[in-house]
């Protein structure tokens, strides 16, 4: 009888016990910052340990990290970076702030507004003034940009941000893409509209339906999932001659300091854009599954070297089809062949919608994007050293380590002090797994683009020119001297122009919320768009469903939306002017 | 008149044999054609993974892979920092989780499923509730910080102990034991704890398995929590949680990232080979599996259990 | 017949067995009131207490100001949600696809435990089993790539519909809303059949096998002790797990419709919690009021549900909740 009594209470005090359990157990606040094995640098000082966490995908780097201990060494300051995994950035941010633990730098992605909001970043604007190396990120006015409405400065985003000068070869911007294959089975013609473009695709697969491996050729295929049905929705803009505002165009045919917002989807050019599209969807030239196809999929399509033509922006496709592109495949008479070597590698055309017209799908300047970037929270328990460390990035011995690697390991350096890679250690620097356990880009905290301050290299491999050029394949060199150019951006030729004061309108766009009349009315645009695109592409009656989707797009009060949008640009355009921009002649 | 009875009697035999033979091969044959559509992803999945990386993004991998490499489980199994520490933190909360889960959840059950019990009503209207009402992930965080239960083990194992589900069910199992059971075993002076240690819990072995699994399966797979509790505190890091940090690419929930902020770096390293995907889906299911047929010889053999009878 | 009898048997217990609080009573199980209140105890502190947050659906919420200091908007966020009529359409969507994947699971995975039953032979039975529940651990992303892959023009369902003859040009499957709730309910059943008849199976083994012998005796054949024997021995656990899942209609998901679903379908694909996704929880200016007011209204739904379906049980003199 006793027995059962006992096992009965311990059985009924099982919950009570573990929760006494949870009570003994101390927090462990103590170190928040500054814990973890108690190492040296070179002068003695203490390796901090820093926690940094960034609301974007991304990989952990390994323990014991080459790099990132070089780096440690030198800086004092090691970093623990920590990505989104299974959450939205505004989720992310929000359950960091109500577990009430903090990393010391983060990155808030689209979250960002949300910790300014709640008091939980350092503002930078006296350690600019300390730490001369990030002041001279930025100008004036592009830092007073990153002003929030208390006047102070809590991010600095660190992408696309050139020292001396713009250095990109390559177009990481959208265009009709084609394979070189294509055009030098043409003789390399010129090719400046949709309808040269199309034909040449189309007769192109008439002559060669098959790859050497048997897989049938798609003349061309447009990615339509989610938010990247830009692929499908934002040519129109491009073909009228205007750059990537993104949401709007911006007309300154009046003028520099009178521009216009026009709405690029009700234009005559998106009508004529859609009904090729229509066309060519009808003649079996598009991909029957572009619709619906998923990202992963369409990944998968382009990878086998099948699509002779796509609509996109070059870093949504180009870096994942760079290794399938590169391995060998058996051709159906038993050879083998390389996809990149038989010219599969893609070029941008910079098609426009009459021949002859300029265009700007190629934007030669920085873009800046002030809605998020590097901060450092309150949390961190040595701002001021944080500031130091992120400052100490910017020096260029350890810019060099983290972009390029460790000298005679991950590059070479020649007699001009040019920096060169082997083929060996191009390809260290593709794996995933080298890079977890050697490499340390601290990829967002701040960088640069550009030129060196060598004067001789560029901050980053892909931007100096002989690597680039080696990286080629034949083909695409062939094409390249064909043409006449060295370069992607080259290739393309866009007009080149200075940026607007307002551009890129997309940064304003991006974190347009649901708040507003236009906000709302954005929103329902992109629905409707979503569903009548593809609908009016697929239609065996164009004109009636365009008229239909017409008026399906008027219903959301697209007006509202092109309203905000001018305040924007003349807002934009106000603050120029404040700092003493003036119309050029 | 008696030889016809007997004929009659021997046409329905023989009827019956027919049908049951029929019924025996079209239920032989809808279960193998099941199984066949229930295998293949997991085939496709398994020769995925062991493709070779890039080959495998061309797609059109059925049931064997195209180029033979085992690099993906030597990516997942022994190039990540968290691994072995997340996989001791996994078994621990696996086991412990599923032994304090399904003694609390026993114990609930069996309450619940007395007739007498004078609260009873009260009591599984008070459970039912937690099913569907929940503060949301904020005010559970809050909540979890001010009783230290963030950045700890105990996370793991405290708050999910009882879950109104598996009691709900374990329950149903319990009130199907006959009563006569229980009213001899009190007649000979055993009190509550004892019928349901002695009589009752050695009945629902079956219904015990299957919580079990379904609670260690949960324990096994659990990420969201560690991310959400510990997610600075790489020593309470879990096994899933280091496989989703590696799977998580390009998938649904960055979608509202511009892409144009993506610098080149970021766009490159965010994508992860489907090969490396498939075999930690593959790494994942192989342990359960393997604990499976420990558990199902409960409830497949089926009309075997004796004593529930009355 | 076997169900009359069961079901006046059960009358009947519940008729004497209705306890009484009585000192007593009460003193006969003092060890259970106790336990219980340990259990209350918990419940309390960890389902009850983070109720407590529901307060913020009527505020405009933010983290520095706490709840104390946020500013009180009383019922606009549910105004919010209602006064959209595409939040209505995303309710329809929910509701449909959780009815229908409701009723389909719970029928095939009866089915599929019954079947399994019935078979005789040891290892052919337990390698099917092994087998069904093994898609239960393939993520969705996985699955809706081979749910693609199947039904894309070059896919294997229109590979053999055109050899078949049935059609003569390839079928857009994915993008014809008239067939995304079929497909959703399908991939379900794919995925979770396996797995949602362990409990079926498990439940199987408390049928008492008198009940079958009997049965024999009788002259019952196969189909008549499946339907007079197993099915009402299933009953309690398929009418638990019914009112159960009552409850979960409007969780009807978010991650296969968001990866199955495109531009066309959108009108049918999208669910609540893709709604509140897309338009409430804005990343850039967390409303966390707003998905908490849109998780009450889930809530309150649910347990209309399950009061409402738990009554009938009750009325009819089935297994129910509470």
């Amino acid at each position: 009888m006793k027995t059962k009594k006992i096992v009965s209470l311990i059985l009924a005090s099982m919950l009570a016990v573990s929760s006494f359990a949870a009570c003994s157990t101390k927090p462990t606040d103590t170190q928040s910052s500054g814990g973890g094995e108690p190492a040296q640098t070179g002068d003695g000082k203490q390796i901090v340990d820093f926690t940094m966490f960034a609301a974007m995908a991304g990989k952990e780097k390994n323990e014991g990290n080459d790099i990132m201990e070089l780096i440690a060494e030198k800086t004092g300051v090691r970093v623990k970076e920590t990505w989104l995994t299974g959450q939205d950035a505004g989720e992310a941010i929000g359950s960091i702030i109500a577990s009430g633990k903090l990393p010391d730098l983060i990155d808030g992605g689209d979250g960002s507004v949300t910790l300014y909001q709640n008091g939980l970043l350092v503002a930078w604007d006296d350690y600019l003034e300390k730490y001369p190396n990030l002041k001279e990120m930025y100008t004036d006015e592009e830092w007073d940009k990153f002003r929030m409405d208390d006047g102070h400065i809590y991010w600095a985003n660190v992408f696309g941000n050139s020292y001396d000068h713009n250095t990109a070869t390559g177009h990481n911007g959208e265009a009709f893409w084609i394979q070189v294959r294509v055009l030098e089975w043409a003789n390399y013609p010129k090719i400046q509209t949709l309808d040269e473009y199309f034909k040449l695709l189309e007769d192109y697969a008439a002559a060669n339906p098959e790859l050497p491996d048997g897989t049938p050729v798609i003349p061309y295929t447009c990615l339509c999932e989610d938010w990247k049905y830009y692929c499908l929705e934002n040519a129109p803009m491009f073909l009228d001659g205007y750059p990537n505002d993104g949401c709007v165009i911006v007309n300154i045919d009046n003028g520099m300091d009178n521009p216009k917002v026009v709405d690029y989807n009700t234009t005559d050019t998106a009508k004529m854009y859609f009904k090729k599209l229509n066309e060519e969807y009808a003649k079996g030239a598009i991909d029957p599954d572009f619709a619906t196809q998923t990202y992963d999929e369409y990944i998968a399509k382009l990878s086998t070297g099948r699509v002779l033509g796509l609509c996109d922006q070059y870093w949504d496709f180009a870096y994942n089809i760079m290794g399938p592109f590169a391995s060998p495949l058996e051709a159906t008479d038993g050879t083998t062949f390389r996809l990149d070597e038989i010219g599969c590698d893609y070029v941008p055309l910079g098609l426009t919608a009459k021949a002859g017209m300029s265009q700007q799908w190629h934007s030669y300047d920085d873009e800046l994007n002030q809605s998020s970037g590097c901060a450092v929270t309150t949390s961190c328990s040595d701002p001021d050293l944080a500031f130091a460390f992120l400052s100490a990035l910017l020096d260029q011995d350890i810019h060099d380590l983290r972009f390029w690697g460790i000298e005679g390991v991950d590059y070479l350096v020649d007699d001009q002090g040019l920096y060169y890679r082997t083929e060996e250690m191009r390809e260290n620097w593709k794996s995933d797994s080298y890079k977890a356990k050697h490499s340390c880009e601290y990829s967002y905290c701040p960088q640069w683009m550009g030129m060196s301050k060598d004067g001789i290299n560029r901050m980053q491999p892909s931007e100096q020119p002989s690597e680039f050029y080696e990286g080629l394949s034949e083909p695409l060199k062939k094409c390249f001297s064909a043409y006449g150019a060295q370069t992607y951006s080259e290739f393309l030729g866009s007009e080149i122009v200075v940026n607007a004061p307002w551009y890129p309108l997309w940064s304003w766009s991006n974190n347009i919320s649901s708040d507003t009349p236009g906000g709302i009315a954005w929103k329902r645009m992109g629905e409707c768009k979503h569903l009548w695109l593809p609908t009016v592409v697929m239609s065996s009656d164009f004109e009636s469903d365009w008229a239909a989707y017409q008026a399906a797009y008027a219903e959301c009060d697209p007006q509202a939306f092109l309203d905000e949008a001018q305040q924007a640009v003349d807002e934009r355009l106000a603050t120029a002017k404040s700092y003493g921009w003036t119309a050029p002649v | 008149m008696a030889d016809i009875v007997s004929f009659e009697k021997i046409k329905h035999k023989k009827k019956m044999a027919t049908e049951d033979l029929i019924f025996t091969i079209l239920n032989t044959t809808f279960l193998v054609l099941f199984a066949v559509v229930t295998l293949y992803p997991v085939l496709n999945t398994l020769a995925y993974s062991f493709n070779e990386g890039n080959d495998a993004v061309r797609g059109g991998i059925y049931l064997l892979p195209r180029k033979w490499s085992l690099r993906s489980y030597h990516e997942i199994l022994f190039e990540r920092p968290g691994i072995r520490v997340g996989a001791k933190v996994t078994v621990a909360r696996t086991i412990l989780g599923t032994l304090t889960s399904l003694a609390a959840n026993a114990l609930l059950s069996f309450i619940l499923s007395r007739k007498k019990f004078l609260f009873k009503s009260g009591m599984s209207l008070f459970w039912i509730i937690t099913m569907y009402a929940s503060g949301g992930m904020i005010p559970v965080l809050v909540l979890f910080r001010y009783l230290h239960l963030t950045s700890s083990f105990w996370v793991y194992i405290i708050p999910g102990m009882v879950s109104a589900f598996n009691v709900m069910v374990m329950r149903t199992y319990m009130a199907g034991i006959p009563d006569s059971l229980e009213e001899a075993a009190q007649l000979e002076g055993a009190g509550y704890m004892r019928v349901f240690l002695s009589i009752i819990s050695p009945l629902c072995k079956p219904v015990y398995a299957t919580i079990a699994l379904f609670v260690a399966v949960y324990h096994w797979n659990s990420w969201f929590d560690a991310m959400l509790y510990n997610r600075f505190d790489p020593q309470y890091t879990t096994l899933q949680y280091e496989l989703m940090k590696l799977l998580d690419s390009v998938s649904a929930t960055t979608g509202t990232t511009s892409g144009a902020q993506m610098s080149q770096a970021a766009a490159a390293n965010t994508i992860t080979p489907i090969t490396v995907r498939a075999a930690a889906t593959i790494a994942t299911m192989a342990p359960i599996i393997a604990l499976y047929p420990f558990l199902q010889r409960y409830f497949v053999t089926g009309l075997t259990i004796g004593g529930v009878k009355e | 017949m076997e169900n009359s009898i069961v079901k006046s048997k059960r009358t009947k217990e519940v008729d004497i067995n209705k306890p009484k609080l009585t000192a007593k009573e009460f003193k006969r199980q003092w060890i259970l009131v106790a336990i219980s209140a340990v259990y209350v105890i918990y419940g309390i502190i960890f389902y009850y207490l983070p109720l407590a947050g529901w307060i913020i659906a009527f505020q405009n919420f933010v983290f520095a100001k706490g709840i104390g200091g946020s500013k009180w908007v009383g019922i606009d966020k549910f105004k919010f949600l209602f006064s959209d009529k595409t939040f209505l359409m995303v309710i329809r969507n929910t509701f449909v696809m959780g009815v229908l994947n409701l009723f389909f699971s719970t029928v095939v995975a009866i089915a599929f435990a019954i079947l399994l039953n019935e078979v005789k032979n040891k290892y052919f039975k337990k390698s099917i089993q092994t087998i069904s529940y093994m898609p239960h651990f393939l993520s969705w992303i996985i699955v809706v790539a081979i749910v693609h892959d199947a039904l894309t023009s070059t896919g294997i369902i229109n590979d053999i519909l055109m050899r078949l003859g049935i059609f003569k040009q390839p079928y857009a499957f994915l993008g014809d809303p008239k067939l995304f709730w079929g497909i959703v309910t399908l991939s379900h059943l794919w995925k979770e059949t396996g797995w949602n008849a362990i409990i079926y199976l498990a439940a199987i083994t408390s049928i008492d096998p008198c009940l079958y012998e009997s049965a024999s005796i009788d002259g019952a054949g196969r189909f008549q002790k499946m339907r007079y024997v197993t099915l009402p021995g299933l009953r309690p656990t398929i009418m638990i797990l019914l009112l159960m899942n009552m409850g979960n209609v409007l969780n009807a998901g978010f991650e296969l419709q968001y990866l199955l679903g495109n531009g066309l379908v959108q009108n049918v694909s999208r669910t609540i919690d893709i709604y509140i996704l897309d338009w409430a929880l804005d990343a850039r200016n967390m409303d966390y009021s707003l998905g908490t007011a849109a998780g009450i209204f889930k809530t309150v739904v649910s347990m209309t549900f399950i009061v409402v379906s738990n009554y009938i049980a009750k009325k009819k003199g089935d297994e129910r909740l509470f």
